[in-house]
């Protein structure tokens, strides 16, 4: 299968990276002790675009620590990164923001998408939300990112969170098409989204 | 099942047992014909597909060495491992707690209470400077006064320039196993002996290596002596619980061997040389298993798989779910092929629902897309022909009786061919259907594989009545063998069914061994 776009999860361990990914390409949700990704996993998944079909290959990464060193090569070349955080767990935050520093040093081309996972807990019960809307909400604009609530549990905003990206690296594909035609820069230093280790496929 | 031609069949006539062709050329003068190292039933054709490690002694003896080689490798580290360190070691002013993933095993047990107290099996991992890393039962957190006296026992006897072993007291054997920068300590209430219980650290402390590499390992504990090791292994505690479980149920990791899906030799040659051809520049070793059971094993010429890390493999694919949600990539170091750096393994299931898993083992991080297309060829060729359906179908019985051999008295065995580290048995007999029962039996082998294996005395043969089951243990050249019989059975009779089951394996080898491993 063609893959068109590179999509990284990215976020601390069991905030749902995993689920989310498992919501949106098989439409379950899984219930059963929590097992944690070992390495990262792979899946390409189509999505209809207008009149276009674009396939995301989506890289599903460990949230553990070990893997840390392995992460470049998940998130070189990827159109759109997942960042993840549990609004239930403060500490996931600060970790969605080592992410995000990573991303802007490592990796200027690729989407940001701040995502906050379980919102069903919050729903539940209001007093266990750490991370507040609008400080996300600001955080996001910050760093000029898209921001979602999710829950994979009841899957309330995860279709829409995927359509997005797949929309967004649409229209930003034909931008960089259009651009291309224009001419060479030769003093642009070398790039790395026209990169993808999908390129063999 | 035994419809294909043979290549070597067992001669019945002259009460021989080993291949007719090899009878003639190599092994005429042999005085025990079948039962030598290469002629055993099960023995591969070609070249033998793991590490040979002849005998459990060779293994001990080659941990050993490991050691001291380790030492030299590490001094010469290189420049690609510095690198990823880095990444960790910066990361290190992020002082979180020990979170979730650890509480969320069912490790709440109180470490001062008597249920604690008895559980049969204890593992403890430290750390040199005496920070607790790893138990089985409880948390670590409770443990570090008891962490401590351990630590103090090893440094206390280091200092005299000495290096404790074991500590027997009370019907508790205490054993202690130094692996710098690792310290690991089992607590036993059995009669397994020393080197046993040795053997099973052993395979913990390889298990953590799997996971971090060695010279990962020595670089954190150099920089920084009292790191807390678990922000590293979190999330990977359930692999090493489900090894523990294995080294008490699994008699592959008794007899340091494998044992292979029976499936007649005509397909699984087609699913090998599928696999065979389903190549790639950096891909070492291909792996098919069902559940666990190998398929087939395709290896690079020359390089050779340790049963160990053969293991290793098969338990981190049996633990976890993780690889049915994609196409898996992790990075995993094979301990016994060398610890100090990652190989890189593609993991998934050949269907969604499927027993089949492709493990694809490459030496470059880079090569995801490439593995994948590898898995892609080799389900294209396979998906073909026959053999897939005749794979599938053997899915179904994956084992066999012991009926089918024909002793009425033999409730069991273990049989293990030397020369291949391949072995088989049949499934258990309603009597050892509970989890109590096998782990009951597997103990009963256990104690007779340690006095075969005996550091001092070993023995070659071994009888034991028993008021549940009469067992029988026999070790030559070529095999290992351990048989469970109704308690009414007599010596005579067992010794008698040991011939009359080696002809059977040798008429079933085709289907129960892999007899021409293949390489690329």
């Amino acid at each position: 299968m063609r893959v068109d776009a590179k999509v990284v999860m990215l976020g601390k361990e069991s905030v749902g990276k995993t689920s989310l990914v498992e919501r949106y390409v098989h439409h379950r949700f899984l219930v059963g002790p929590y097992q944690n990704t070992i390495g990262a996993a792979f899946v390409a998944k189509p999505i209809q675009v207008g009149e276009k079909v674009v396939t995301l290959g989506i890289w599903d990464t460990a949230g553990s620590e070990r893997y840390e060193a392995m992460s470049r090569i998940y998130y070189r070349g990827a159109r759109a990164a997942l960042v993840c955080y549990d609004l239930s767990d403060s500490s996931s935050f600060q970790r969605a923001r080592f992410w995000v520093k990573e991303l802007q040093n490592c990796e200027e081309h690729c989407k940001i998408y701040l995502c906050g996972t379980k919102s069903d807990l919050i729903d539940g019960d209001r007093s266990l939300r750490q991370i507040d809307y609008h400080d996300a909400q600001d955080f996001a604009e910050e760093i000029g990112a898209q921001h979602f609530e999710t829950s994979s549990k009841t899957g309330k905003n995860v279709d829409e969170l995927f359509q997005k990206v797949a929309e967004v690296y649409n229209s930003t594909a034909f931008q960089y098409m259009t651009a291309e035609e224009t001419g060479v820069d030769l003093g642009q230093k070398k790039d790395s989204y026209f990169y993808t280790c999908c390129h063999n496929n | 099942m035994d419809g294909e031609a043979p290549r070597a069949r067992a001669s019945w006539e002259n009460g021989s047992l080993a291949p007719v062709d090899r009878l003639r050329t190599e092994r005429a003068d042999s005085p025990t014909p079948g039962l030598v190292e290469g002629t055993e039933p099960g023995a591969g054709q070609k070249s033998a597909m793991f590490v040979h490690a002849q005998s459990f002694e060779d293994l001990n003896a080659e941990v050993e060495k490991d050691a001291r080689r380790d030492d030299e490798v590490d001094r010469s580290e290189g420049e690609h491992a510095e690198e990823e360190l880095k990444v960790l070691v910066r990361e290190e002013n992020i002082e979180e707690p020990p979170n979730s993933p650890l509480e969320s095993r069912s490790k709440e047990e109180d470490v001062s209470s008597e249920a604690w107290r008895s559980h049969r099996k204890h593992v403890f991992v430290l750390s040199e400077a005496g920070k607790p890393i790893y138990t089985r039962y409880g948390t670590e957190e409770a443990l570090s006064s008891t962490v401590g006296v351990m630590i103090a026992l090893v440094s206390f006897v280091e200092a005299e320039k000495n290096i404790i072993r074991s500590i027997h007291a009370d019907g508790y054997k205490v054993v202690f196993l130094s692996k710098s920068p690792l310290v690991l300590v089992g607590v036993y209430r059995t009669c397994q002996s020393d080197k046993e219980l040795l053997r099973e650290l052993q395979y913990i402390y390889y298990q953590i290596v799997s996971l971090l590499t060695l010279t990962q390992l020595n670089h954190i504990f150099q920089h920084k002596q009292n790191y807390d090791l678990r922000r590293l292994l979190a999330g990977s505690e359930y692999l090493t619980d489900n090894l523990l479980l294995r080294l008490d149920r699994d008699p592959g990791l008794l007899l340091s061997a494998v044992t292979c899906l029976p499936l007649a030799t005509s397909a699984r040659d087609v699913v090998s040389s599928s696999l065979q051809a389903a190549k790639a520049t950096n891909l070492v070793f291909s792996i098919l298993l069902a559940g666990d059971q190998l398929v087939t094993l395709i290896r690079k010429k020359d390089q050779f798989l340790h049963h160990i890390d053969l293991h290793l493999v098969f338990n981190l694919v049996g633990s976890s779910s993780s690889f049915r949600e994609g196409e898996g990539w992790t990075p995993i170091c094979l301990p016994k092929f060398n610890t100090a750096g990652f190989f890189h393994a593609h993991i998934s299931y050949l269907e969604p629902a499927s027993q089949l898993c492709l493990i694809l083992v490459s030496t470059d991080r880079e090569d995801f897309f490439n593995m994948s297309d590898c898995k892609k060829r080799f389900l294209e060729r396979l998906s073909k022909r026959s053999a897939y359906q005749a794979l599938k179908e053997a899915l179904k019985s994956p084992s066999y009786s012991v009926a089918q051999v024909g002793i009425p008295e033999l409730r069991h065995f273990l049989y293990k061919s030397k020369s291949s580290g391949l072995y088989t048995s049949p499934e258990f007999p309603v009597m050892y259907q509970s989890d109590e029962e096998q782990e009951r039996l597997m103990g009963l082998y256990q104690d007779l594989h340690s006095c075969l294996h005996h550091p001092t005395r070993p023995l070659s043969y071994f009888y034991r009545c028993g008021e549940t089951e009469n067992l029988l243990a026999w070790v030559t050249s070529g095999f290992e063998l351990y048989l469970c019989f109704s308690p009414l059975g007599t010596k005579a009779l067992a010794v008698s069914a040991v011939t009359k089951l080696l002809k059977w394996i040798r008429k079933e080898e085709d289907r129960l061994f892999i007899l021409t491993p293949l390489t690329y």
